[in-house]
């Protein structure tokens, strides 16, 4: 059944690939390099804003609403996890949910503060080239754990999530599973 | 064992943090040898607000002094000076004799 939409997809693999381009421009010693490391934070605060808005208006799997769940149910989900009893969900489940609500927001810090960075204001302040750089650390972490959160569910799941994310389609609910 | 997979990719992300760290930029080094015959970034500073510059911040990269600043046409500068001689290092420089 199809599950990510066209535009969720489309979000996800540009993002990406904006951090992972921003993060290999960003210590490098070429002015194009710098100037690229610049048009990749524009467009990574351009596709987080898109698909903040498509969290409240997008099909059912994309919304917020849909895959951010409280604390109860995360932690009911993280519990089952270490039991190795996690139900199927066929969107997002708890923990991946929240993986994305902390993709996002750093990926969006990170973007502010290097924007802030190369302002007249706020050029050569300390706390906020600090800040880039620790908010730039924290998404490659948060990536891995990501990537990895990914091969364990898909393995957990017999079904290869990061294909999903490509053509959208997902194994149809079964009984026990989360729809 | 689920355990141990949550405690490796927690692992993981630490040694990630601590590994990318603070080091060296490397858009200039300097061959500026110990701190003792280095001259004061007070000195460097007001050399430059001399020049008309907004000095905001000056910290040690590659050996050198880096320094942002807006200069006397408010333009934003970054720019490298050799800490022995105070002279001005261009990017890209490696063990910049000064």
């Amino acid at each position: 059944m199809k599950v990510w939409d066209r535009f969720v997809r489309i979000a996800h693999w540009s993002l990406a690939a904006c951090v992972l381009a921003a993060w290999i421009t960003a210590e490098s010693k070429l002015k194009s390099a710098e100037q690229i490391h610049e048009w990749l934070g524009y467009a990574a605060l351009a596709v987080i804003a898109l698909r903040f808005a498509w969290g409240w208006i997008g099909p059912r799997y994309a919304r917020f609403g849909q895959f951010v769940a409280g604390p109860a149910r995360t932690l009911a989900y993280a519990k089952a996890l270490l039991r190795g009893a996690e139900s199927r969900h066929v969107g997002h489940n708890p923990l991946g949910g929240w993986m994305i609500i902390a993709l996002l927001a750093t990926a969006a810090l990170a973007s502010l503060t290097g924007w802030l960075s190369i302002t007249d204001r706020f050029w050569g302040v300390e706390w906020v080239q600090d800040a880039h750089e620790a908010l730039g650390n924290a998404i490659i972490a948060l990536a891995i754990l990501h990537v990895a959160g990914v091969v364990y569910t898909s393995w957990r799941q017999r079904e290869n999530l990061a294909a999903a994310m490509v053509s959208g389609v997902k194994r149809p609910p079964e009984p026990g599973d989360v729809a | 064992m689920n355990t141990g997979l949550l405690r490796g990719l927690c692992a993981v992300a630490a040694l990630t943090l601590v590994a990318s760290g603070a080091k060296a930029t490397g858009f200039a080094t300097c061959d500026s040898g110990p701190h003792e015959g280095w001259q004061p970034q007070e000195k460097l500073s007001a050399m430059l607000k001399e020049k008309g510059w907004q000095v905001r911040r000056i910290k040690e990269d590659g050996g050198c002094y880096e320094v942002y600043a807006v200069d006397d046409k408010g333009q934003r500068m970054e720019v490298y000076f050799h800490p022995r001689t105070l002279a001005p290092v261009p990017k890209g420089a490696k063990d910049h004799k000064g």
